[in-house]
């Protein structure tokens, strides 16, 4: 049988259609194969709220990708309406909590220098495909040699800091540097974004550096909404695709891998639809790859026993609410309503709301981040991610979303006291939700938990980093590759040019 | 049940009240959990029951795992590297797996009842591993070590023997075949099969049969040199045989600390069990391919015959160079074949390209006092002792 392409895609997510791309433009025939109607996976409005902005390495593989973002200042909101607002500039924000707390205006520069140049130090290693341990060759050992000594070159202090810091846990830095609890709750509030830790979780500090690594290296900079929404930017994926002849075909959902001599060789649609090529690239998370692209009887054991250790539920659903007028936040102007809104009072409240997730329960007073769109005009949506929304929670989701959309709106009243009577409609999207309409095991969002049992080499399970699966001619490009999930395309990039290495 | 480990005693198998009274030397030792005789009276005088009459031991310590659902066949054919997608039903095959590196974890035999039901014996626990093996298969498991008693009957008047006891036509069953019976009243499942090298057959019951069965069999046997043996004799006849010991010939993967002491099939002899062009995935299929088309195997596991008569026990294998080329894992004299024996894993190419001039060190030690002996060795098959009537059909009958 001839091979009808060079490289077919599973998955028409952004990492997807980056990886494709970059293939498309080094002249190979590509087919994206996406499971739902639309492209963008994640990145859709019902999911995305504010992102980090598409890495320059990224970008220009792809020859420019003509995407405006708006940065995005944060507030953080109080009930009493001593809002702390933040903007991801040194002065600015010093002067801000100074208002506050002169102590921890200073011990916040400092913190965020400190945290800064840590997530600097990682940076270079996140851009690049993580060595591989087991392969004894040299350029993965000097991999490993430049980030220890990116991390050494900080100086022997802030070396022995750093290796302080990297298992602990947010809250016990936070504790340590400021007294303002609202502070605390917003640092650890970005801290445990869209995982599941809690500020007491060892590792979470990890979490929070890994996301600086991606925003800017900034805590409160590097946040982003784009302009004309998630669409916008789908739409400019799509537009590159056409120009680089990438063949899309949608509603096309892939039941499995086809395989000869233990070597993937095409994939078999659903519809019983069989199309061929030379390497196949799963966008899918490492569960669907695994277990059925690859399929459990072609595993080894261990490999199982890994995959179903990866941990991957989700923890955070989406409201969005339609609105008639623009809601009232007390103490907030214009500008405020336009910012990043979170609810997070401080690090024993997120902590409250994260305990019964621990036993697949909730919260009725969970952690928030909100965004309101349209703002000038005469229907607002008032965007909100709430945390800790658990994947497959025991009540089951069906028997108790509509109490906890209440309870969630009844929380923001408490900030906004006329929120309940601007509502036309909500909506919520639970991890459940994302698991059975996105296609991804355990609706999270990074397809599996950004821990450092599954970071670098190890993510999403040792033995399959470098973008290579256990499978030959099976690749992975999503999220749950190294170094993970967030609009960043960076997994998709990486693993075009693991395909292109081993062409 | 008292979970203080202080007050727990090793379980009792079902042959205890039997193998107790027998036993005239008190040695005992745990086999997985277990208290068993390593010897009843004295070894020599065992072994001799087991290559010149019947000898009996009770294998109940060994793991014994049903396997049953509609993917029983498919997912045994994935656990082990031996293609068993065609065997026969009532038969029984000798198996090793491996993990994902291509290491043996252990061996065992495979007896197929039907395409919906197995039972897997072995040495090593691996409850566990079947379970964690089992995703996406319809399958399910029970561990029968506990509810299933066995007792193994060798040696060249066993058949006979089995026939006294009531196993009609037994002559008949082909090696590796089994057979169900109602003896006494009770179901015994028989199956051609041993760790003797030997003609001989091993029972498969419930519990409270053991006693009859034991009882009943040692009557059948009064005339036909019938003997309780423990593990020290059974020691001796496998290495004659040439069998493999988990953990003494080489380390079971999971068991093993250090990757380097694990071995492939190919490291142990065990390769021609390993079917590559099996058509369906196995675990450490990938592994294994690798190895056998790099040829990068670095050990072997051969047979050593050895000039003297001082079994080398432990030895340390020489080439002409005296470099240190590997070590031998299980020694004896053979007193039926008169030879001096030994397995030994060596680093190849010794064992495969190059066969003589290589040399035992052995420390032989007499009365307090070691003497040091350089033997030279010649490597052989393993299979040292392989008597025709151990295959033969109809099997050899005696009065």
């Amino acid at each position: 049988m001839s091979d009808n392409y060079d490289v077919i895609v599973i998955g028409a997510g952004h990492n997807g259609l980056v990886c494709a791309n970059i293939l498309a433009k080094k002249n190979r025939k590509v087919l994206i194969c996406e499971a739902r109607e639309n492209c963008g996976g994640l990145v859709e409005e019902s999911i995305t709220n504010f992102v980090p902005q598409i890495p320059l390495s990224v970008s220009s593989s792809l020859g420019g990708l003509p995407i405006k973002y708006k940065a995005k200042s944060t507030i953080a909101l109080s009930e009493s309406g001593q809002h702390i607002r933040l903007v991801g500039n040194q002065h600015i924000d010093h002067k801000v909590i100074s208002g506050f707390s002169s102590k921890d205006a200073d011990r916040y520069v400092e913190f965020h220098d400190k945290m800064s140049s840590f997530s600097k130090a990682l940076g270079s290693f996140m851009m690049a495909s993580p060595p591989r341990i087991m392969n004894n060759t040299f350029s993965d050992y000097f991999k490993l040699f430049k980030l220890g000594m990116n991390v050494r070159m900080l100086g022997k202090k802030k070396f022995n800091e750093f290796a302080r810091m990297i298992g602990l846990n947010i809250a016990d830095e936070l504790e340590d540097n400021f007294e303002n609890t609202l502070l605390q709750g917003l640092i650890a509030h970005d801290a445990v974004l869209g995982s599941n830790l809690g500020p007491r979780s060892p590792g979470s500090l990890i979490n929070l550096l890994y996301r600086m690594a991606t925003h800017d290296n900034s805590i409160f900079g590097g946040i982003y909404e784009i302009d004309g929404g998630s669409k916008a930017f789908v739409d400019t994926l799509l537009n590159i695709s056409n120009k680089n002849k990438v063949e899309i075909k949608t509603s096309s959902s892939v039941k499995r891998c086809i395989t000869e001599n233990d070597k993937a060789i095409g994939v078999e649609l659903h519809s019983g639809e069989k199309i061929y090529a030379k390497k196949i690239i799963s966008n899918a998370d490492p569960r669907s790859t695994y277990f059925c692209l690859l399929g459990t009887e072609n595993l080894d054991t261990d490999v199982k026993r890994r995959i179903k250790h990866h941990r991957s539920k989700g923890k955070v659903a989406k409201l969005s609410l339609s609105l008639n007028k623009q809601p009232e936040f007390i103490n907030c102007d214009k500008n405020d309503l336009e910012s990043r809104m979170v609810i997070a009072p401080s690090i024993d409240y997120i902590e409250e709301a994260f305990n019964p997730s621990k036993f697949d329960k909730l919260s009725m007073e969970p952690i928030l981040e909100m965004k309101l769109k349209n703002s000038d005009q005469s229907n607002p949506v008032l965007d909100i991610q709430v945390q800790y929304a658990s994947y497959g929670v025991q009540e089951g989701w069906d028997k108790i979303k509509d109490n906890y959309v209440d309870a969630v709106i009844k929380l923001i009243g408490k900030y906004a006291p006329d929120i309940q009577s601007c509502i036309e409609t909500k909506t919520i999207v639970t991890p459940d939700d994302i698991e059975k309409n996105f296609y991804v095991s355990g609706g999270h969002w990074h397809h599996g938990e950004i821990q450092i049992d599954q970071l670098f080499m190890l993510r999403p399970i040792p033995g399959a980093s470098q973008y290579r699966t256990h499978l030959d001619g099976l690749y992975m490009c999503g999220a749950g590759t190294h170094p993970g999930g967030g609009l960043t395309g960076i997994p998709g990039k990486n693993a075009a040019q693991a395909i292109l290495e081993d062409a | 049940m008292n979970r203080d480990l202080r007050f727990t005693a090793l379980k009792k198998t079902p042959f205890h009240s039997r193998t107790s009274l027998a036993s005239r030397t008190n040695k005992y030792y745990n086999w997985n959990g277990f208290t068993v005789p390593t010897e009843y009276s004295t070894t020599e005088l065992e072994y001799t029951a087991a290559r010149n009459g019947t000898s009996v031991m009770d294998l109940t310590p060994m793991c014994k795992y049903m396997i049953n659902g509609s993917d029983a066949n498919k997912f045994v054919d994935y656990l082990v590297t031996r293609d068993l997608s065609q065997m026969e039903d009532n038969t029984v095959a000798y198996i090793i797996w491996c993990n994902e590196d291509g290491k043996v974890m252990d061996d065992g035999t495979i007896f197929k009842f039907s395409n919906t039901k197995f039972m897997l014996c072995c040495a090593v626990k691996i409850y566990n591993w079947l379970h964690d093996s089992a995703e996406g298969f319809d399958v399910s498991f029970e561990d029968a070590t506990d509810t299933t008693a066995a007792l193994a009957i060798q040696g060249p008047t066993s058949c006979s023997t089995l026939k006294n006891y009531g196993a009609d036509d037994l002559e008949l069953l082909k090696p590796f075949g089994m057979k169900q019976y109602n003896i006494n009243g009770y179901d015994v499942l028989i199956s051609r099969t041993g760790f003797t090298g030997d003609l001989g057959y091993e029972l498969w019951t419930d519990p409270a049969n053991a006693e009859n069965m034991w009882d009943s069999i040692m009557e059948a046997g009064k005339e036909l040199k019938i003997r309780p043996f423990g593990m020290h004799a059974l020691e001796m006849t496998r290495i004659e045989a040439g069998f493999i010991q988990t953990n003494t010939d080489f380390m079971a993967a999971e068991d093993s600390l250090r990757p380097v002491r694990m071995r492939s099939p190919y490291e142990i002899g065990m390769g021609w069990l390993v079917h590559l062009n099996k058509e369906s995935y196995f675990v450490g299929k990938r592994a294994l391919k690798k190895e056998k088309e790099t040829g990068n195997s670095e050990r072997c596991l051969v047979g050593l015959d050895i000039d003297g008569d001082k079994p080398a026990v432990g030895s340390v294998i020489y080439n002409e160079k005296k470099e240190d080329i590997g070590i031998v894992t299980a020694a004896m004299w053979s007193p039926t074949m008169k030879r001096n024996v030994a397995l030994a894993s060596l680093k190849r190419p010794y064992g495969i390209k190059i066969k003589e001039n290589i040399f035992a060190e052995i420390y032989h030690p007499e009365e307090l006092e070691y003497r040091k002996i350089w033997a030279k060795c010649k490597v052989v098959k393993r299979q040292f002792f392989s008597p025709e009537r151990r295959n033969k059909v109809p099997a050899d009958l005696y009065e």
